[in-house]
């Protein structure tokens, strides 16, 4: 395909995905450090929705042959310090490398800080790549996938992981509704602990 | 309650929309929702103009290579961008210049003192990802969905960062 295509490609992609976010007011600071405080779950309903639809449609287009699959190795030590330092950025950021992004479009201007000191964070582990790549960390098992180690097709497996984020994302919502949430901005600023729930949901529905 | 001037919509909505969005990235790139990548792709080219040698690391090269994988999601976060401002302007959800949560949660309502927070958490979370090979997308979205042991491993460690960090460091009221 040519460069052109899938840059188009992508343009159109991201304006979808950033549409999602914004609406969803997952990308907002108080939504995601609420998520990392344990207070607010709208980040772990988005996500464990969006992972059963992908491994709902995954399972489709692969069960019927018309796309690979491409997972990542299983780079054990890797994966285990890069996500505790990048869980530590995350709740210091108030984003992810992708919802920061959506963050300079709604107009929040620390957003632009954290952006760039990502691309300096990048560059750093770029200059520190040919060292690390020859220690432990770039020790793994390979491209280990769960479907394949018990012995069944991945899409058998793909929609039993699809049921699981299902019952774990109807149990958030009964014990967490989403309209208490938000916030009389739509931000995730909630009024402090020992508000009752019913003045919550008066000020969710302003 | 899908109108486009809507300021939120269900976060389950918004769910099944990423997710669908892994139709075309598989059908079309061949590959799977990511972000995080996209740093290396920009950063590195961003730091040949200055240090040209830096192309010459093979994990660079690799990445700022004009191949449709690496620009595809390059445009894919700039889109994000695009997205979430036309979204915010369809919506009237406009935001001041930092979330008033900030000031709570560092205990301090210094804009500058949050710039810098803001840039070494991107800085963090950055090296953070790809030392890990992928983020809350690429990891979170696509590797848990494709049942791929790592990226399982990876996500419960980022939200255990997150979760430790937040509650350390991070103030509640």
């Amino acid at each position: 395909m040519p460069l052109f295509t899938a840059v188009l490609i992508g343009v159109a992609m991201g304006i979808v995905f950033g549409f999602a976010l914004e609406k969803s007011r997952v990308f907002e600071p108080g939504i995601i450090v609420g998520q990392m405080q344990l207070r607010n779950f709208i980040m772990l309903k988005v996500f464990f929705t969006a992972v059963a639809t992908g491994a709902v449609v995954l399972a489709a287009m692969h069960g019927f042959g018309y796309v690979k699959l491409a997972p990542k190795a299983a780079l054990y030590a890797a994966d285990i310090i890069g996500g505790l330092i990048l869980g530590a950025g995350i709740a210091l950021a108030g984003a992810c490398p992708g919802t920061v992004l959506a963050q300079v479009g709604a107009g929040y201007r620390d957003a632009i800080f954290t952006l760039v000191g990502g691309l300096g964070g990048a560059i750093a582990y770029s200059y520190a790549e040919p060292m690390l790549s020859k220690t432990f960390l770039a020790d793994g098992a390979g491209k280990l996938v769960l479907s394949e180690m018990l012995g069944i097709p991945y899409w058998t497996g793909a929609l039993v992981l699809a049921a699981l984020c299902t019952v774990i994302v109807v149990v958030l919502e009964r014990i967490f509704p989403s309209a208490a949430e938000l916030g009389r901005d739509v931000d995730g600023d909630l009024p402090p602990r020992g508000t009752a729930t019913h003045e919550l949901q008066a000020v969710a529905a302003e | 309650m899908l109108s486009l001037t809507s300021k939120s919509w269900s976060p389950y909505v918004a769910g099944i929309v990423i997710g669908l969005l892994q139709i075309p990235a598989f059908l079309l790139i061949e590959t799977a929702l990511g972000a995080s990548s996209s740093y290396v792709t920009v950063g590195g080219l961003i730091a040949s103009w200055v240090d040209p040698s830096i192309l010459r690391i093979d994990y660079v090269a690799k990445h700022v290579a004009l191949t449709g994988k690496n620009w595809w999601q390059v445009a894919l976060v700039a889109g994000i961008a695009i997205g979430a401002f036309v979204s915010m302007k369809l919506s009237g959800a406009r935001r001041q210049t930092i979330s008033p949560i900030w000031a709570r949660a560092l205990g301090s309502a210094s804009p500058a003192r949050r710039y810098a927070v803001a840039f070494a958490a991107g800085f963090i979370m950055l090296f953070g990802a790809r030392l890990a090979d992928g983020c809350t997308s690429g990891h979170g979205l696509s590797g848990t969905a494709q049942l791929a042991v790592g990226s399982m491993v990876a996500v419960a460690a980022m939200f255990a960062g997150g979760i430790a960090t937040a509650l350390a460091l991070l103030r509640r009221t």
